[in-house]
């Protein structure tokens, strides 16, 4: 009974982890390309080493397609040295007000889950 | 013919058919988008095997079957990847337009990916269907006043029957018209309701599909 219960919790603990990271995968993707035009494959290896979110392959290319389609971001065909181009994605005027709003949002939600998360610290 | 041109022929022909697997489902997509989201993973596909290869050794530009395998695995399979083009693409059109006919013609997308889909779009035709019905007899009462309506007659069993007529042929033996004259505001009301409850409906559960799409589980 008590084993059911702690399998229980650490699948809703699971998911709740995922469901953080899928907020945050879109807000992560629209920075990635703050400081200008990357292509997909950049795009994945700057998430996976500048944050520990896990991104596959599958998801992230069908998504920088929606986020085209909702203008956010624009694309163009670059020529590259490895033979075959390669689409880079820069954010649109919209994106960049959008990822702007969206980091201001994050910024204040953050702040006040760290001061509510303050005494669980200390208490360590 | 070297080893080496075997492996890499073999290499490509392991992209060509994950592609062209792709390029198959993607239907509905149009075709300069379809080409594009090719494009895009072919050349997402050499560079990530093309740096696997540079980290077994391998020399630049040699493509080994193993590390095109290893990066058709992080897409996922051609099936899975395209649902989420596909439907993405007609439940966006679905989410901005409203219209009964938008949302049915991604329903049926749907509904040829999952089985919630089918059931979603099962659901959303009794809905429109039903929608229709009350707003057609509610107009075909006013050019048939007497024979269209909402009616009751025995159907010979020894049971009572009910049905919406639209006032073509003679009124059933028997029959009452229960509704008469409320038929038209009742109509129209009722009709106008089931269809804006099954858009909703549906665009709740279409919205709720993309976000398990966009960001799947796991």
């Amino acid at each position: 009974m008590v084993k059911r219960d702690d399998t229980r919790d650490l699948e809703t603990a699971d998911k709740w982890e995922v469901q953080l990271r899928k907020g945050c995968l879109e807000l992560a993707i629209l920075a990635a390309l703050w400081e200008g035009k990357l292509y997909g494959l950049e795009i994945l290896r700057r998430l996976e080493s500048d944050s520990d979110l896990i991104v596959s392959e599958g998801t992230v290319y069908p998504l920088l397609s929606r986020l085209k389609a909702l203008g956010l971001v624009q694309s163009e065909w670059v020529e590259s040295d490895a033979g075959h181009p390669r689409k880079y994605y820069a954010l649109t005027s919209a994106g960049r007000q959008r990822v702007g709003q969206m980091a201001g949002m994050w910024t204040r939600f953050s702040s006040s889950m760290s001061r509510l998360l303050a005494p669980l610290a200390k208490g360590k | 013919m070297t080893m080496s041109d075997d492996m890499s022929g073999d290499a490509q022909r392991r992209i060509e058919t994950y592609l062209s697997r792709l390029r198959q489902r993607l239907r509905g997509v149009n075709d300069r988008d379809a080409r594009e989201i090719i494009e895009e993973l072919r050349s997402h596909i050499m560079d990530k095997a093309a740096a696997s290869g540079k980290v077994a050794g391998e020399a630049h530009g040699e493509l080994t079957p193993a590390a095109v395998d290893a990066a058709l695995a992080g897409l996922g399979s051609p099936e899975e990847l395209a649902s989420q083009y596909i439907t993405d693409d007609l439940l966006a059109q679905a989410e901005v337009s409203r219209s009964p006919v938008r949302i049915l013609k991604s329903l049926f997308r749907w509904a040829s990916l999952s089985v919630a889909g089918f059931f979603v779009l099962l659901g959303s035709i009794g809905g429109y269907f039903f929608g229709a019905v009350f707003v057609l007899v509610a107009v075909a009462k006013l050019f048939h006043p007497r024979t269209a309506g909402l009616w009751v007659f025995p159907n010979g069993s020894g049971d009572f029957e009910m049905s919406f007529r639209l006032g073509f042929g003679s009124t059933p033996a028997g029959g009452r018209d229960v509704l008469g004259w409320w038929i038209v505001p009742i109509g129209w009301l009722v009709g106008c309701g089931l269809v804006m409850l099954t858009t909703y409906i549906a665009l709740w559960f279409v919205r709720q599909y993309r976000k398990s799409l966009v960001f799947p589980q796991g």
